[in-house]
């Protein structure tokens, strides 16, 4: 399937008060794609939207829209459109003027504009709000207002800045499927930022990982979820025990001092690489059976499975389980060929993928600062 | 507990009140007598309503007030504005600090300092009359800037500072961002400004004493000289013209503001109230 490319950023390069934000970027996106900018807070990934936006201009580089270079061009005559994280509604109009408020800045007759923007309420949902005080509306309905005020200009592009982040879960869940049909329906191409892995992974044809300004990945959901290419890329997508290890042959990976089968070729002989092993495809088998033998040293009721953390050799798995073992127990570990991912070692080898210091406060801890750093 | 309170309270606002209230009484005196309330009259009113020299000071009050409020707003609104793009934090914070000092600053100092700066240029310039309409325009409208700027530039920080940008986005030129979002949103701090700088260069006195020329009385000013000779009780209804001019002007602008707080407060409760019924189910 050929797709126009609609947007192409080359040799990007971006830095704020002489910390380099952006380093070298280079990537084209694709029309009608919905595609998302996934990375932890300061990774770049807002500054890259907002250079599309043509907020920001780039250092270096040169930003290309439909083949044509879009540096100078102000954000008034680009045809993108942004939904800011946190809406940016006019408080001074109400839902109607807001939505309107491209039609009307295109000078189109009256009649039109009414008709366009009831044509929008439809699709965002809010039917009969046309009267209604922006500020008194909820959060998610803002956030509707916010969709149509952008998708009413028939961008070619729509920017979507984090645009789920300020809503609690269960709208968010309701929302990342509104958003996605919203997409499928009208197909603009959507540009997403988002640093909530499951949310790029559950709305995006494309996920392209950002980390440190550079990017460390493009591809799709499973690609990125099965495959990923670095220790960032696999702890930052889902669960992941990442572990160093050893290629001793083709089809052979030897880590934790037990030699698996794997479905990896193509390393030099005991070439050092990293092993990523998802949680859940690890099986808990007698300590007789087991690959790897180890001690549970704790174990959470998570609904739908438990979350056990296992010692072996000093270094604590992370294992998904319907079953229960108790702490303390002494358990196997079984693993498939195909559940062992080996990657090529990185400058992000060793920084990842231990559960020593894991708890679910600590994580919890960390996002409030991420979101006190935005 | 809570009648002392009352009692407190009511006692409290009695003294503020109290001169004034003894005033607006007085101004329907039917005689001059100070000491004793001998009936009621709108005969000082009347009085004072033939008085030329107070209505030509009513007129210069008025006209001078409205003039320096206007510029003052003027100016104070893009000090907000400029001030609010610059990047450099120490340079905002010297040049806010700079902006306020007209308001700190003692006014008699104020008053000295520009008549000295006004004689010396006018000198300078070899000017017959030194100080008129003009100096005391410069007067008032320097110390009314910082009280335009700290009405207007709260109302930038309250605004998203993401507005602009989508104003730029949806196809507004920078200029049309300006007018058709951020001077909606920061409107009602220009119009508070307006009305503080307008009252306030109303009742100046001491300031206006030093940078006015003989021909150009303010109100103020003219009831100093009147009060030199004898206090009649004309000044009295002048006064109380003046108190309810300026009470006038204030309610508007607490109504006016406080019918977005309102609003504001109203939006937030329904919120809550929703979030707690979610909470709920």
């Amino acid at each position: 399937m050929k797709q126009e490319k609609v947007i192409q950023l080359q040799n990007i390069s971006k830095s704020f008060d002489g910390e380099k934000i952006l380093n070298n970027i280079n990537l084209y996106i694709r029309d009608k794609e919905f595609i998302t900018l996934l990375g932890p807070s300061g990774c770049g990934k807002t500054t890259m939207l907002r250079l599309i936006a043509g907020f920001e201009t780039p250092d270096e580089g040169t930003i290309l829209f439909e083949g044509k270079p879009i540096n100078d061009v102000p954000p008034y005559q680009r045809s993108v459109n942004t939904v800011f994280q946190k809406y940016a509604l006019f408080p001074h109009l109400n839902v109607f003027e807001n939505i309107a408020f491209g039609l009307r800045l295109k000078k189109l007759p009256e009649e039109q504009i009414r008709k366009q923007v009831k044509d929008m309420l439809a699709l965002v949902n809010l039917k009969g709000f046309e009267r209604r005080n922006v500020e008194r509306l909820s959060g998610g309905q803002q956030q509707r207002v916010a969709i149509a005020r952008a998708l009413i200009n028939h961008p070619k592009v729509l920017l979507l800045d984090e645009p789920l982040a300020a809503l609690d879960l269960k709208l968010r869940k309701d929302m990342q499927v509104e958003l996605k049909n919203m997409q499928k329906r009208t197909g603009i191409t959507f540009i997403y930022v988002t640093h909530d892995q499951e949310e790029a992974l559950s709305m995006s044809d494309t996920v392209m990982v950002i980390a440190e300004g550079e990017i460390q990945q493009i591809g799709t959901p499973t690609d990125i979820y099965n495959e990923p290419v670095n220790a960032f890329v696999a702890d930052f997508i889902g669960e992941s025990n990442i572990l160093d290890g050893v290629m001793t042959a083709d089809y052979k990976a030897t880590f934790s001092g037990h030699t698996f089968d794997c479905v990896d070729s193509g390393f030099e002989k005991n070439e050092k690489v990293d092993i990523v092993v998802r949680p859940e495809d690890v099986d808990v088998v007698p300590c007789e059976r087991g690959m790897l033998v180890g001690d549970v040293t704790g174990v959470t009721f998570k609904g739908v499975h438990y979350e056990i953390i296992v010692d072996i050799r000093g270094f604590k798995w992370m294992i998904q389980s319907t079953d229960y073992v108790a702490p303390g127990d002494h358990i196997g570990l079984s693993i498939d060929p195909d559940a062992i991912h080996v990657m090529k070692k990185s400058r992000f080898s060793n920084m990842f993928g231990d559960y020593s210091s894991f708890s679910d406060e600590l994580e919890k801890l960390s996002d409030l600062s991420e979101e006190e750093n935005e | 507990m809570k009648t002392i309170n009352k009692i407190y309270t009511v006692l409290i606002l009695f003294m503020l009140y109290a001169p004034i209230l003894v005033l607006m009484l007085f101004s329907f005196n039917s005689t001059s007598n100070t000491g004793v309330f001998t009936g009621f009259s709108f005969y000082w009113y009347r009085e004072l309503f033939r008085s030329a020299a107070a209505f030509a000071a009513l007129k210069n009050t008025l006209v001078l007030a409205i003039s320096s409020a206007v510029l003052s707003t003027l100016i104070g609104t893009m000090a907000a504005i400029g001030l609010r793009k610059m990047r450099n934090k120490y340079v905002k914070g010297l040049i806010t600090s700079v902006t306020n000092i007209p308001m700190m600053n003692p006014d008699i100092v104020t008053g000295i300092s520009m008549m000295l700066l006004f004689v010396f240029v006018g000198t300078m310039l070899g000017q017959q009359d030194k100080l008129n309409f003009w100096t005391l325009l410069i007067a008032h409208t320097t110390f009314n800037i910082p009280y335009v700027y700290l009405n207007v530039s709260p109302k930038f920080q309250q605004m998203d500072k993401h507005l602009p940008e989508a104003a730029l986005d949806l196809g507004c030129t920078p200029l049309q961002a300006f007018f058709k979002v951020e001077l909606p949103c920061i409107f009602s701090g220009i119009v508070t400004g307006f009305i503080i700088a307008f009252t306030m260069s109303l009742d100046d006195f001491v300031i206006s004493y030093f940078c006015s020329g003989s021909d150009f009385q303010t109100l103020p000013i003219l009831i100093y000289s009147m009060t030199k000779k004898e206090v009649t009780p004309d000044i009295y209804a002048l006064s109380t013209l003046m108190i309810v001019a300026i009470l006038t002007l204030l309610i508007l602008s607490n109504l006016s503001g406080s019918k977005e707080e309102r609003a504001k407060i109203r939006a937030l409760r329904k919120k809550r109230a929703a979030a707690r019924k979610e909470a709920k189910a």
